[in-house]
C-alpha cells in the first residue's frame, strides 16, 4: 500500500519527471546515432515543447481514467472535503474496491454482460456475414434500397421501442433473465454490423470469388475461403463494436430485467451504486474503471481495422 | 474432334448486345485465339463459356455434354483472369493447389500426390522457387505464370485465358507469348485466349476469330484471315498501318500499305494496277519508309504505302510517282454491307 500510495500521492511530480525522462532519452538517443554535436542537442531541445505538446494531450485523454483511477482509493473524507481530484489528502484506501467485490453483484454483472455479449456477437456475425455478403454482391438499384432500409432500422431509438419489445419478452416467458437481452440485442446490432461488413465484403474484387467458383467450389464455400478470410479486419471490427454496443446498452437491461442478480454492467452498477441521491462515487468509478480497460485495450489493438471499418463505409456505403 | 461446340450464343445486357448470336466449334488442342477491338463482347463470350455469366439464348457443349446451365465447377474448364486473380491470403504453394484440394473431395487422392501435382507444374513453368511466397511478393510475369499453372494443374479439357499478358510490359509481352505456346503445344491443351492486340493473336493462334458489335465476323488462320478478309472491318482492323481503303463506283477497294510499292519493282505489269501517287510525308522507320499521300484520283482518301528500306528508290515530298499493287493484292467490298465481293462482282476495270 505504501509504494501505491508513494506513487498517488506524488503523481504531478511524475508527470514532471516522465517529460523530462522522455527529451533525456531522446537526446541520448540522438547522441548515439549522430554523435555530440551541439546542433543535435539544440534540435532536441528546440523540439521539447512538442513533446510537452503531446504530453498534455495525453493526459487530456486519458484524465477520466486518471480521475477514476485515483478516486477508487480516496476515502469518503478525502474525497468530499473541498474536491482535489489529482491530489491525496489521506492516506489511500482499499475498502472501497473491496465492497464493490464482496458486498454488490458485481461479479454477477461482469457474468451477465459477457454471456450476453458473446452471444449476440455469435448471432449477429451468423445473421449479418450472409445478409451483408447479399447486398454487397446484390449491386443493382434494389439492393442498395434493402440496405438503407435496414440501416433505418437501426435508428429508430430503443426509447420508442422498447415498451412493445417489452411484451414481446413477456409473451416468451424471457423476462428477469439475460436471454431476454440476447433475443433483443441483435435488432439493432445485425443492422449496424451488416452496414459495416458490407463496405469490407465490396473491397474483395468479385474476380477473387469467380476464380474458386471455376477452380471447382460452390458460391458457399467460395465465401468461405476466400470472401470471408479477406474480410477477417471487417470481422474483428463487427465483433469488437457489437461487443461494445452491448456493454453500453441501458434501457432495454433495464426494462427486462429487475432482479438484481441478472442485470448487466450498464444497468447494475449505476442501480446498485446509486441509492436515491447518494452516490458511491468511489465503488462506481471503480466498477466503471474495470470494464472501460480491457475495451480500451481492444481498440487499441484493432485501431488499424476499426479506422478501416468507418471509412470503408463511409466512401463504398 | 471438337471440345467446345457453342450454337446461337447470346447475352444480352438490357439494351447491350454483348453477344449476338456466336456459332464456333473449338478443336482439341488447338489454340484458338478471340480477338476483336475493346467492348466487342469478348470477355462475355470467355466468360459464358467458364459458365460465370448466364447466356441469354443459346447452348454450350463441352466433350459433348449440354454444359449450358451447368455451374462453372461442372464444366471441367479453368480460366487465367486479366487481373490473374490470386488469393492474396494464400502462398503460391496454396494457390496453385487450391483446384487440386476442390478436386480431392470427389476424386480421392493424397496430399503427396497432390504436392507431387503443383510441384510438377511449378518445375514446367519454373516457378518452383517461388512456392512460399504471397502473391504480393511476386513480379507480373510470376503471378502470371502461377495464375496459368493454377488453371493447368488439374489439366481441364478446355483453358481459357482473358488477356493474361496485358499487364506485363513489351519485352516480357514477348517472351512469356513464346513460353505460353511452347507451353500449349507441349501439354496439347486446347487454349481459348482473348486479346484485342493483333501482334498476339497473329503470333499464338492456330485459328483466329475476329469479333465485332457481338458477331463473329471471320474464323480462320492468322495467314487466311490477313491475306483473305472475309470484310472491309477484318480487312482493316489487322494490319499495322492499316489497309487502305478507297471508295469507287458501287462499291470500295483496298489493298496493304506494304503492296503498295513503285511500279518498276513488280516483275510482270500486266499483273498489277497503277496509280499516280503524290507524296506528302515520308517517315523514316528502320526497317521500312512509311509514305503518306494519295492516288490520283481520290484526293481526299490519305493512302499508306510501305516501302522496304532496302528498296533504293527516291522518294521525295510534293513528288509524282508511279506506284502498283498486285491484281491479287486488291480486295473488294460491297459499298453498303462491307462483305468481300470478287473483282468481277465489283465490276472494277482497270486500265
Ligand atoms: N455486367 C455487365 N452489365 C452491363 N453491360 C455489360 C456487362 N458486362 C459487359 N457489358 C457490356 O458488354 C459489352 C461487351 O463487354 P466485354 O467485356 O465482353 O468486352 P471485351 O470485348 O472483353 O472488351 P475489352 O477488350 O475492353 O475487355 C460492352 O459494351 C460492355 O459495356
Ligand atoms: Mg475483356
Amino acid at each position: 500500500m505504501n509504494a501505491l500510495g508513494f506513487v498517488l500521492t506524488n503523481f504531478w511530480a511524475l508527470l514532471v519527471l516522465a517529460f523530462l525522462g522522455l527529451v533525456g532519452m531522446r537526446i541520448v538517443w540522438r547522441l548515439r546515432k549522430y554523435g555530440a554535436t551541439r546542433r543535435e542537442l539544440r534540435h532536441v531541445l528546440r523540439r521539447s515543447p512538442f513533446y510537452f505538446v503531446v504530453l498534455v494531450f495525453c493526459f487530456f485523454a486519458a484524465a477520466p481514467f486518471l480521475i477514476m483511477f485515483l478516486h477508487t482509493f480516496k476515502t469518503d473524507g478525502d474525497l468530499y472535503r473541498r474536491p482535489q481530484p489529482f491530489v491525496y489528502r489521506q492516506e489511500p484506501t482499499l475498502e472501497h474496491l473491496d465492497a464493490l467485490f464482496n458486498n454488490t453483484a458485481y461479479l454477477d454483472f461482469i457474468r451477465n454482460s459477457v454471456l450476453v455479449g458473446v452471444a449476440v456477437v455469435i448471432i449477429t456475425l451468423l445473421l449479418s456475414l450472409p445478409a451483408a455478403y447479399a447486398l454487397a454482391r446484390l449491386t443493382g438499384r434494389w439492393g442498395e434500397r434493402a440496405g438503407i432500409l435496414m440501416f433505418l432500422v437501426y435508428l429508430v431509438p430503443p426509447t420508442l421501442l422498447f415498451i412493445p419489445m417489452f411484451r414481446i419478452v413477456v409473451l416468451l416467458g424471457l423476462k428477469d433473465s439475460p436471454l431476454s437481452l440476447i433475443v433483443v440485442y441483435p435488432s439493432f446490432t445485425v443492422p449496424f454490423s451488416m452496414w459495416l461488413l458490407q463496405g469490407f465484403f465490396k473491397a474483395v474484387p468479385p474476380e477473387l470469388e469467380e476464380a474458386a467458383l471455376v477452380d471447382g467450389y460452390n458460391r458457399v464455400e467460395a465465401f468461405l475461403r476466400v470472401v470471408l478470410p479477406l474480410s477477417l479486419p471487417g470481422i474483428i471490427s463487427t465483433v469488437v463494436f457489437t461487443f461494445t454496443l452491448t456493454l453500453h446498452e441501458f434501457i432495454y437491461g433495464l426494462v427486462f430485467i429487475a432482479d438484481t442478480s441478472q442485470r448487466t454492467l450498464s444497468v447494475g452498477v449505476p442501480t446498485e451504486l446509486i441509492l436515491g441521491d447518494v452516490y458511491f462515487w468511489q465503488p462506481l468509478l471503480a466498477a466503471a474503471l474495470i470494464i472501460a480497460i480491457p475495451v480500451g485495450l481492444a481498440y487499441n489493438l484493432f485501431l488499424d481495422s476499426l479506422v478501416q471499418g468507418f471509412t470503408m463505409g463511409a466512401v463504398k456505403g | 474432334m471438337s471440345v467446345v461446340q457453342i450454337s446461337g450464343l447470346k447475352k444480352y445486357f438490357d439494351a447491350v448486345h454483348a453477344v449476338d448470336g456466336v456459332d464456333l466449334s473449338i478443336q482439341q488442342g488447338e489454340f484458338l485465339v478471340i480477338l476483336g477491338p475493346s467492348g466487342c463482347g469478348k470477355t462475355t463470350l470467355m466468360r459464358m463459356i467458364a459458365g460465370l455469366e448466364k447466356p441469354t439464348a443459346g447452348s454450350i457443349h463441352i466433350d459433348g455434354a449440354d454444359v449450358t446451365e451447368l455451374p462453372p465447377r461442372k464444366r471441367g474448364v479453368s480460366m487465367v483472369f486479366q487481373s490473374y486473380a490470386l488469393y492474396p491470403h494464400m502462398n503460391v504453394y496454396n494457390n496453385i493447389a487450391f483446384p487440386l484440394k476442390a478436386q480431392r473431395r470427389e476424386k480421392k487422392f493424397d496430399k503427396a500426390t497432390m504436392r507431387g501435382k503443383v510441384e510438377n507444374i511449378a518445375k514446367l513453368l519454373e516457378i518452383d522457387e517461388l512456392l512460399d511466397r504471397r502473391p504480393r511478393q511476386l513480379s507480373g510475369g510470376q503471378r502470371q505464370r502461377v495464375a496459368i499453372a493454377r488453371a493447368m494443374v488439374t489439366q481441364p479439357a478446355v483453358l481459357l485465358l482473358d488477356e493474361p499478358l496485358s499487364n506485363l510490359d513489351a519485352k516480357l509481352r514477348a517472351n512469356a507469348r513464346d513460353e505460353l505456346k511452347d507451353f500449349q503445344r507441349s501439354s496439347n491443351i486446347t487454349a481459348v485466349f482473348v486479346t484485342h492486340d493483333q501482334i498476339e493473336a497473329m503470333g499464338l493462334g492456330d485459328r483466329i476469330v475476329v469479333m465485332e458489335k457481338g458477331k463473329i465476323q471471320q474464323i480462320g488462320t492468322p495467314q487466311r484471315i490477313y491475306d483473305d478478309p472475309a470484310n472491309e472491318f477484318v480487312a482493316t482492323f489487322l494490319g499495322s498501318p492499316s489497309m487502305n481503303i478507297l471508295r469507287a463506283q458501287g462499291h470500295r477497294f483496298g489493298f496493304r500499305p506494304e503492296h503498295f510499292l513503285p511500279k518498276t519493282l513488280h516483275d510482270n505489269p500486266a499483273n498489277s494496277v497503277s496509280f499516280h501517287y503524290f507524296v506528302k510525308r515520308v517517315e523514316y522507320l528502320g526497317s521500312d519508309r512509311l509514305v503518306y499521300g494519295y492516288v490520283g484520283g481520290h484526293e481526299n482518301e490519305l493512302t499508306l504505302a510501305k516501302v522496304p528500306s532496302n528498296v533504293r528508290v527516291s522518294l521525295d515530298i510534293e513528288g509524282e510517282y508511279e506506284f502498283a499493287v498486285h491484281h491479287d493484292n486488291i480486295k473488294y467490298f460491297d459499298e453498303a454491307s462491307g462483305e468481300r465481293v470478287e473483282a468481277q462482282v465489283a465490276g472494277a476495270a482497270w486500265r
